[in-house]
């Protein structure tokens, strides 16, 4: 269920133009090398993608 | 129509019926009652769509054991249906004289102020977004242009909460749009963008019945219905629930209960 | 039980917006958009929606507050007006009447607000009138 509830929210957030940002991954407390794992991979794709738009002036964005 | 409504006043069948009636030429929603059995004759079906089973939700509230009867459109069936599967508006208490609504292909002729496409300036084609585009089409728009052209309908909001206030299925006492520390309370505008409508949009889910009475009352014009129809097209193709129409609580009650639907790869 | 759908004018600003209030049993209950209103359309902005609110609030005064010693404290109506009478005589006497001015409220009705500006002109003598709602 939570799974589905995190796509519907990821499908949302796209929807108005937010994609990738929301990420959902299952790590038992005994999985510290996936736990490892996922972050950096979500840390540097995030970098990839850069600051959150909206962290700007969203006027700036409007003007693209 | 007349008689019908009038014999189930007589019968006490209903003890109020909420129709519509014709006053200094405006359509307005109007409570009939078995005393005053020949104002039946003025019984209109408007153009114009109030949220009759808001006002029956509002009674219901103060007369739990008064019998309700309105007039229905298939939005306002769609509505009671959601409002009866959250205990708001029993269905036993509600009697409904449905009429002619969306054309379909079982109904050609529709009644409904809805229906024509709405007006949409060069502005907005340039900046925003079209308000009669599809879910689809909107989808498929480039991300840069999609981000840019949301964000310019989100800020124009004037937070009047309209959208919220007109919505049949919207219930609850306290209000997260309200609450000071999701959305920022106090008089700066535009409020909180794209928060104030995300939040909206996300609670939305599973309720939405796409009746299109929030984007009609937004003075700012923002494409909310379209939003919401996101809303329930990933509502509709992730659990298979379809406010309104499908039996059963939302999906969005459930904690983990079982997926209905295999799962996607996230 | 008597429920009914009154329509009426919105009384915040100039606009005019069409409302339709709800009562419940002769009380305010609600407030609506008048959808075929052709000012607003169906739409209203935030005061709008919120008209019925004051009328029913516990926060609503119901003496009037003059200001002793720094503070508002809660005064009967004879004190208020006759203060009110001896500071505008006051500062008109020393300043003239264009040095007072009076600010009418879209929350008492037409004929008074009427009043308001006659006592102005007519009585204090200055034209140092507005009202909320000249937008």
């Amino acid at each position: 269920m939570t799974q589905k509830k995190m796509t519907f929210l990821q499908e949302l957030l796209g929807f108005v133009g937010l994609e990738d940002r929301l990420h959902l991954a299952w790590i038992s407390s005994a999985e510290a090398q996936k736990f490892q794992k996922v972050v950096t991979d979500f840390t540097e794709k995030i970098r990839t993608l850069g600051p959150s738009p909206l962290a700007r002036d969203y006027q700036k964005a409007v003007s693209l | 129509m007349k008689d019908t409504v009038k014999k189930w006043l007589e019968e006490k069948q209903v003890d109020m019926f909420l129709g519509y009636k014709m006053v200094h030429g405006h359509a307005l929603p109007y409570c009939f009652q078995a005393d005053r059995l020949d104002e039946v004759d003025d019984l209109v079906v408007s153009r114009e769509r109030y949220s009759l089973e808001k006002m029956a939700t509002h009674i219901a509230a103060v007369y739990p054991e008064m019998k309700i009867g309105m007039l229905a459109r298939d939005c306002n069936q769609r509505a009671l249906k959601v409002l009866d599967i959250w205990d708001q508006l029993k269905k036993d208490s509600v009697t409904t004289f449905n009429v002619n609504c969306c054309p379909s292909p079982l109904k050609n002729h529709g009644d409904c102020s809805y229906l024509e496409p709405s007006p949409v300036g060069p502005v907005k084609v340039e900046l925003g977004i079209d308000n009669n585009m599809s879910v689809e089409h909107a989808e498929h728009l480039d991300q840069k242009e999609r981000f840019a052209h949301w964000m310019y309908e989100f800020s124009k909001c004037i937070k009047c909460y309209g959208c919220r206030n007109i919505c049949p299925v919207c219930f609850c006492k306290d209000c997260s749009l309200e609450h000071p520390e999701l959305i920022r309370s106090g008089g700066a505008l535009p409020t909180e963008v794209p928060l104030f409508h995300l939040v909206r949009a996300a609670h939305m889910a599973g309720r939405c019945i796409d009746c299109g009475l929030c984007e009609d009352a937004c003075p700012m014009d923002i494409p909310l219905r379209l939003l919401y129809r996101k809303v329930g097209s990933s509502v509709s193709d992730l659990f298979g629930y379809r406010p309104g129409i499908d039996e059963g609580k939302s999906p969005f009650n459930l904690i983990g209960d079982a997926p209905t639907t295999e799962p996607r790869p996230i | 039980m008597e429920y009914k759908l009154v329509p009426s004018i919105c009384s915040y600003c100039g606009c005019g917006c069409g409302v339709l209030f709800e009562v419940m049993d002769g009380q305010l209950v609600g407030t609506m958009p008048l959808k075929s209103h052709p000012v607003s359309q169906g739409k209203l902005c935030i005061k709008g929606w919120n008209l019925h609110e004051h009328v029913i609030s516990e926060e609503r005064l119901q003496t009037p507050l003059l200001k002793t010693n720094g503070a508002l404290q809660e005064a009967s109506w004879d004190a208020s007006i006759q203060t009110t009478a001896e500071r505008f005589k006051k500062i008109i006497a020393e300043h003239g009447p264009d040095s007072v001015a009076v600010l009418a409220s879209a929350k008492v009705t037409n004929e008074e607000n009427y009043l308001i500006q006659k006592f102005t002109r007519a009585v204090l003598g200055t034209n140092n009138v507005d009202h909320c709602a000249r937008l």
